[in-house]
């Protein structure tokens, strides 16, 4: 239960105002509070000489807890010092050895037994540090339009661009793994196409491909 | 002696594992994506190549799309062959820049620049260069991209070594070729956009280049 009191009277529970300094009105109200105030058991509070001597006694029985005192050494941090005696070359050929299974291990996730093809590519490449690229290209009167590069090794079907509206554009967006990597457009499945937006170069073939450089923070023209 | 005898054996034999798993991870790259003799020659050109130390990732890449793009098999191998003889001559340059044993990343940028028109003692130079902060892989990089939007390889050179010459950040590289295209966008040849940049470091060391094309600058403005 509580008693949201007027300010005047607060003012006189704190002994700024008296009783006849309150309006008329209030008074009432200031009696009840005076009452109440009266009525509460001012005296001072004191404790039993013993209660110091009983808390000492509970904290000391279970600081001295076998249990305790074993969790406590199984739990605590301490220094742990190790001494290896061991002969160089053992060092030496167990890293070697260490460094080639690490990479026989690296290649065998990297390179698969059969290549990858279709939706296999994209999931591939989904387990790479990727940045979502968005390709686009104008084409008009194109029925078909894809993205091929090193990405998606050069897969001709692995990512198809699609028209936007009936303004010519294609586009698609696609997770590329960080690197640089070349690429091109292929239109109606036999006629490749550079990026006309990025820089290319000599393909080997007698044809251009285009270059783009995914980074941490996006795709670069790099 | 007793102990290097033990290392090198060590070495050995950890590495013939790793040679022949990279042979059969050629053939299981190509099987079915190129004809039978593009991989037999695929592979022979990489064994060669892994022997010499270089990489190998870009010949089966470029095998690869030569299958994809459907290339009669002689021209595939060509390109191969060519593109294992441009990461040797990659490799020489970055010797005569100053690395000894560069990492395949390196290597790679190196044959990129090659490829996109610099010559090799441009990449030497540009190598030499691009002492940390800098990355050389990155530097041939962006280099060999300036190159292949039109920048001629001098002009690629002096911008390189304006802005390092200036000290700036070696992001301020990577956003080179994007600021280049910008500028031919609005007008400039890349050779303008390349001086304009240039001399852009010049005068404002350590701001980021502003270029803007000939006719493109807003007229100053008439004091009243």
């Amino acid at each position: 239960m509580s008693a949201q009191y007027h300010p005047l009277v607060k003012r006189l529970l704190d002994g700024e105002l008296s009783l006849a300094e309150l309006p008329a009105e209030l008074r009432p109200e200031g009696e009840a509070a005076l009452r109440l105030i009266r009525s509460v058991d001012r005296a001072p509070v004191t404790l039993p000489a013993a209660l110091d001597a009983r808390v000492m006694a509970t904290v000391r029985r279970h600081a001295a807890s076998p249990v305790r005192r074993a969790w406590r050494r199984l739990t605590a941090p301490r220094d742990v010092e190790l001494r290896l005696r061991v002969r160089p070359w053992t060092v030496w050929a167990g890293a070697l050895a260490a460094a080639a299974v690490v990479v026989l291990l690296v290649n065998r996730a990297a390179a698969p037994s059969s290549p990858p093809r279709g939706p296999g590519t994209q999931a591939r490449v989904g387990s790479h540090d990727s940045v979502y690229v968005r390709f686009v290209l104008y084409a008009p009167g194109a029925r078909r339009v894809a993205v091929a590069g090193t990405f998606n090794q050069w897969d001709q079907n692995a990512a198809l661009l699609e028209p936007a509206g009936t303004n010519g554009l294609w586009t698609t967006t696609l997770a590329v793994p960080v690197g640089q990597h070349q690429y091109a457009f292929i239109v109606d499945s036999d006629r490749w196409v550079p990026d006309p937006r990025a820089p290319a170069v000599d393909d080997g073939f007698g044809r251009r491909n285009s270059v783009v450089a995914v980074v941490a923070q996006g795709a670069r023209t790099l | 002696m007793t102990a290097l005898r033990s290392a090198l054996l060590a070495a050995v034999s950890a590495t013939i594992p790793l040679v022949l798993a990279g042979q059969g991870d050629v053939t299981a790259r190509l099987d079915g994506r190129v004809p039978a003799e593009v991989m037999r020659a695929v592979h022979d050109i990489a064994a060669a190549t892994a022997a010499r130390g270089l990489p190998v990732e870009p010949l089966i890449d470029k095998a690869i799309e030569g299958g994809a793009k459907r290339v009669p098999a002689d021209r595939v191998i060509a390109a191969v062959r060519a593109l294992a003889n441009r990461l040797d001559e990659a490799r020489r340059a970055l010797h005569d820049g100053g690395i000894e044993t560069p990492g395949a990343d390196v290597v790679e940028g190196g044959a990129y620049a090659l490829s996109a028109g610099l010559g090799p003692r441009q990449t030497s130079e540009l190598v030499r260069i691009s002492r940390p902060p800098y990355d050389p892989a990155t530097s041939l990089r962006v280099a060999a991209t300036l190159a292949a939007l039109g920048v001629p390889p001098k002009q690629t050179l002096d911008l390189m070594e304006s802005m390092i010459a200036a000290g700036r950040s070696p992001s301020d590289l990577l956003d080179l070729p994007s600021a280049v295209q910008t500028s031919v966008a609005q007008g400039a040849t890349p050779t303008q956009a390349a001086n304009g940049l240039a001399r852009g470091v010049v005068h404002a060391p350590g701001q980021a280049p502003d270029f803007v094309p000939p006719g493109q600058a807003k007229p100053h403005p008439h004091k009243p």
